[in-house]
């Protein structure tokens, strides 16, 4: 067997898929994987045999998993809150506050609850929208009182935000409206380097809104930071119809600029290779967290991480291998991922490229194309082909869109942003190095994106751009 | 003196060829404003214009319900065209609430 990881990881996933339709007892399926184990101990002479008990037991550990994600705690908050409860909560905030409309929205992990004259110590995350604007950061210790809701259903794609916020582990929302709702504590909590990430997201965010509009400013921080808040309605939905809004995405390409940039730097400082390597898989963490640690960023943090740890121990990376290891990585954190949009787009798209796109360039005979510029265009148009294939049925399935000119948009529009992504990086780090230069790299910024916009808007009004289902 | 890879005298061109685009780019909008255009996105990328949208765009962008959508046009009709943004609130169906999320997608010249 050449890559039994991605094999394993394929088992763990349909495990996680099958446990959503069974309905089998989760101690009852622990007699069963134990049993698989034992007659596997039993049977490890033969390797085939052996091999096929692994992987059911493995399948049956992806059912256990999705089981045991979603049996709540006995100390969790929903067990003692109802709908419209006035209590007080104690606990900090797990997440950057987050500028919404006319509100901030963060996530509070919870310590202690009071409901009426009952106090006790409890687990849980509320999801806290408060329209008091104070100064509020990641870690910050609070005292919340206010009424605890269920999260509304309402989201336009398939299954509710309220399915959304429980594959996070968030099963109530509190609305903070009064300054005397929130009663600040001394002290910090949460993960300090999380913290120092977020902190320097918001150093970022400020540079680029001080050297740019607001559109360019908020089209920079969806493609450098992954922070899709401050997107114009129209433009998040002309690039949802070319099929090109996954470049507002932070993706494998940010990560290998976070880690081609992090290597020269400490090239130029003349740090030793073993050293220079270590510190640039610290940067990937920092960056993973920087962008708030969504699937796509985790996807691609890790398979860095494996790609740069092979080159420091100078063996050759396996990419089915790194990918099998970041699907196991996310899923054993949070096994409720596999049902996460982001998370299967991210997973298809670099499948089907890996898978496809070779064969698909020996089929056409690529290689004996002499004209460069020619064949640069045809290897794009087939990885941008590749992709759509991928990702075609979980597109068509959960936004009932099917866009065929995203084959050809994305052969324009994914060179530009990755040339603007390459620009927002160096203006991120002159802006916080050099405010004077930064300055400067702003018009070009400004300019490419001016030409993403205008060239989606012109994509799009091609006949039979796209088609709703 | 330093050596540097290929790649590295790479990214040392990109910020050169940045600086230069940046400064030319800079001066441009100096002598003649209507660079500008170029440079920064303007609104109607970013916006619907309320004046001039049709009914069948209007339906097809799918940020109104087709029965909205032809209120919209109704009034604007009537009125011979928007004024400003605050009249979408005459229109029955948008409230406050509405009408801040309608303020985010429509503009009016």
């Amino acid at each position: 067997m050449k890559r039994p990881l991605a094999l394993l990881a394929l088992f763990y996933c349909l495990g996680i898929i099958l446990s959503n339709l069974l309905r089998i007892n989760f101690w009852v399926i622990m007699c069963i994987g134990l049993t698989i184990v034992f007659a596997a101990n039993l049977l490890k002479k033969h390797d085939y045999i052996f091999f096929a008990f692994v992987l059911f037991a493995t399948l049956l550990i992806g059912v256990l998993s999705l089981k045991n994600s979603c049996t709540l705690s006995n100390t969790h908050i929903v067990n003692f809150a109802y709908p419209g409860a006035w209590c007080s909560l104690s606990g900090f905030i797990d997440s950057f506050p987050e500028p919404k409309d006319k509100h901030i929205e963060f996530i509070f992990r919870l310590k202690e609850a009071q409901i009426e004259k009952y106090k006790w110590r409890c687990c849980g995350r509320v999801l806290v929208r408060t329209e008091v604007r104070q100064k509020l950061n990641y870690g910050d210790n609070l005292m919340l009182i206010g009424n605890l809701q269920p999260p509304p259903a309402l989201v336009p794609i398939r299954g509710s935000y309220k399915n959304f916020l429980a594959r996070k582990g968030i099963y109530l929302v509190m609305r903070v409206k009064d300054p005397r709702q929130i009663i600040l504590k001394p002290g910090k909590r949460g993960n300090k380097l999380v913290g120092y990430s977020f902190w320097l997201r918001s150093k970022v965010e400020q540079a680029f809104s001080r050297f740019l509009k607001s559109v360019p400013a908020g089209i920079l921080s969806a493609m450098v930071l992954g922070q899709k808040h401050n997107i114009p309605w129209l433009v998040n939905d002309s690039m949802v119809k070319a099929g090109t809004v996954h470049i507002l995405v932070v993706s494998g390409f940010n990560v290998g600029i976070v880690a081609f940039m992090a290597n020269l730097l400490f090239k130029i400082m003349r740090i030793p290779r073993r050293g220079r390597i270590i510190l640039t898989l610290a940067c990937l963490v920092i960056y993973c967290f920087l962008t708030g640690a969504s699937n796509p960023v985790v996807r691609a943090t890790i398979m860095g991480i494996i790609f740069l740890s092979a080159y420091l121990l100078k063996k050759q990376p396996d990419i089915y291998n790194s990918l099998s290891t970041a699907v196991v990585f996310i899923l054993i954190i949070n096994p409720q991922q596999v049902f996460d949009i982001g998370f299967q787009l991210s997973f298809a798209s670099v499948f089907a490229i890996v898978c496809l796109y070779p064969k698909l360039k020996k089929l056409i005979r690529l290689d004996t194309c002499k004209i460069k510029i020619w064949r640069f265009f045809c290897e794009g148009l087939l990885v941008s082909f590749s992709a759509w294939l991928g990702t075609l049925w979980i597109i068509a399935y959960n936004f009932h869109i099917i866009a065929p000119v995203t084959v050809l948009a994305n052969v324009f529009i994914v060179p530009l942003a990755s040339i603007i992504t390459l620009c927002g990086f160096t203006l991120a780090v002159f802006g916080l190095v050099c405010p004077a230069l930064a300055n400067l790299f702003s018009f070009p910024v400004s300019f490419l994106i001016n030409l993403l916009l205008s060239l989606n808007a012109a994509i799009i009004k091609v006949p039979f751009a796209y088609f709703y289902l | 003196m330093i050596s540097l890879t290929p790649e590295e005298k790479k990214v040392i061109l990109f910020l050169l060829c940045l600086a230069f685009c940046g400064l030319a780019m800079s001066n441009l909008i100096k002598i003649n404003s209507k660079v500008e255009k170029a440079i920064y996105p303007q609104v109607h990328l970013t916006k619907v214009d309320l004046n001039k949208v049709s009914l069948g765009e209007l339906v097809r962008l799918r940020c109104v319900s087709e029965k909205l959508a032809r209120r919209i046009i109704e009034h604007r009709d009537f009125h011979q065209e928007f004024a400003s943004l605050e009249e979408l609130k005459d229109i029955k169906g948008i409230g406050e609430y509405r009408y801040e999320r309608l303020k985010e997608v429509f503009f009016v010249q």
